[in-house]
């Protein structure tokens, strides 16, 4: 077996020194010991779980309305090419065209030139009726 | 004379203490003060667990906090028939709890990697040339304080390998299952990580 040497020291020397400080800083026991007694420590593990679970919980919701996000969005598209196809539809119907009156219907060819008299036009009307019979 | 034991009623009622799967199954269900002795029974081998990497009553503290927490939120997955006992279950959740604690200390700049004293490079070289240098209770603490910063200089998944190996008398089939590697991804860390500590250590020849 070949043992590599580093400065005069060999590999299975530097393991083995290597091992006692790997075990040597382990040796903490009384601290262990002490942390161990601490009488508020259940306290406190019940206390983060408490705020683990609760912190969990909005997580969930957050998934849940990140996970509704895409539903959300092609509802809100819809909804503006719906208003934009309205609006534009709104537009066209005011310019008349040849086939203005087949779109539109037959209520709207009969009450779209219509004017509605007002006293006026009737008093006028009268009075001209009036005159011509005077005239005669 | 009637001394027959009702082998249905609750392992307390028979004065039989139950046993961690049965204190598991009870808090699934509900049961708080069940968890509370689960608690009790297992604090003190966390506590050991976390004394194996930090030195700080704090910090023993927050790895036994971390590992019931944990341990706690995931008790609906732990399956009596799938680990070996609660025990091992929960050492292994105390291991990876260390474990990423060292990985938060190494990210951090000010983290334990102290400058090793002149005191204790000599102490270490002493170690090294002399064959079978004494140990007395002077050195031991040098070795103590001087162990920490030498193995500070080591990535997390190497010091937590040689502890398992060498502080917990570890097999590598236990290593491999608490940390789910495989038994030859164990044998090529452990490995590279005596190369490092040799490496560390020549530093000081």
């Amino acid at each position: 077996m070949v043992i590599k040497k580093r400065d005069g020291v060999s590999e299975e020397r530097l393991d083995r020194l290597g091992r006692d400080l790997v075990r040597a800083s382990a040796v903490n026991e009384a601290e262990a010991e002490a942390a161990a007694s601490n009488g508020f420590l259940y306290a406190r593990v019940r206390s983060r779980i408490e705020q683990r679970e609760a912190r969990e919980s909005w997580l969930v919701t957050l998934k849940v309305a990140w996970r509704a996000v895409p539903a959300m969005a092609l509802v809100a598209v819809l909804a503006v090419a719906l208003f934009i196809s309205a609006s534009l539809g709104a537009g066209s119907s005011g310019v008349l065209t040849d086939e203005s009156p087949l779109d539109i219907g037959a209520d709207g060819v009969v009450f779209a030139d219509a004017r509605a008299m007002s006293s006026d036009d009737v008093l006028a009307t009268i009075l001209n009726e009036d005159e011509q019979e005077a005239s005669r | 004379m009637d001394e027959t034991v009702d082998s249905s009623a609750p392992p307390e009622e028979q004065g039989v203490a139950p046993d961690d799967a049965q204190l598991v199954g009870r808090v699934v269900a509900g049961d708080e003060a069940a968890f509370e002795e689960l608690f009790n029974r297992h604090r003190r081998r966390v506590a050991l667990i976390a004394g194996r990497f930090f030195r700080r009553r704090e910090q023993i503290e927050e790895i036994i906090q971390e590992s019931f927490t944990k341990a706690y939120l995931a008790l609906a997955d732990f399956s009596n028939e799938r680990e070996t006992s609660f025990a091992s279950w929960l050492a292994r959740i105390s291991f990876n709890t260390c474990y990423d604690e060292l990985r938060r200390q190494k990210r951090r700049p000010e983290g334990s990697m102290s400058e090793v004293s002149e005191e204790e490079s000599e102490w270490l070289k002493g170690r090294l040339r002399v064959e079978g240098a004494g140990e007395d209770i002077e050195s031991a603490a040098v070795a103590r304080d001087l162990a920490h910063k030498l193995l500070a200089r080591l990535s997390p998944e190497d010091r937590l390998l040689l502890v398992m190996l060498d502080v917990e008398g570890m097999s590598v089939s236990e290593i491999a299952e608490i940390n789910r590697w495989s038994v030859s991804k164990v044998k090529v860390r452990a490995h590279r990580a005596r190369a490092s500590l040799r490496k560390v250590l020549g530093r000081f020849l």
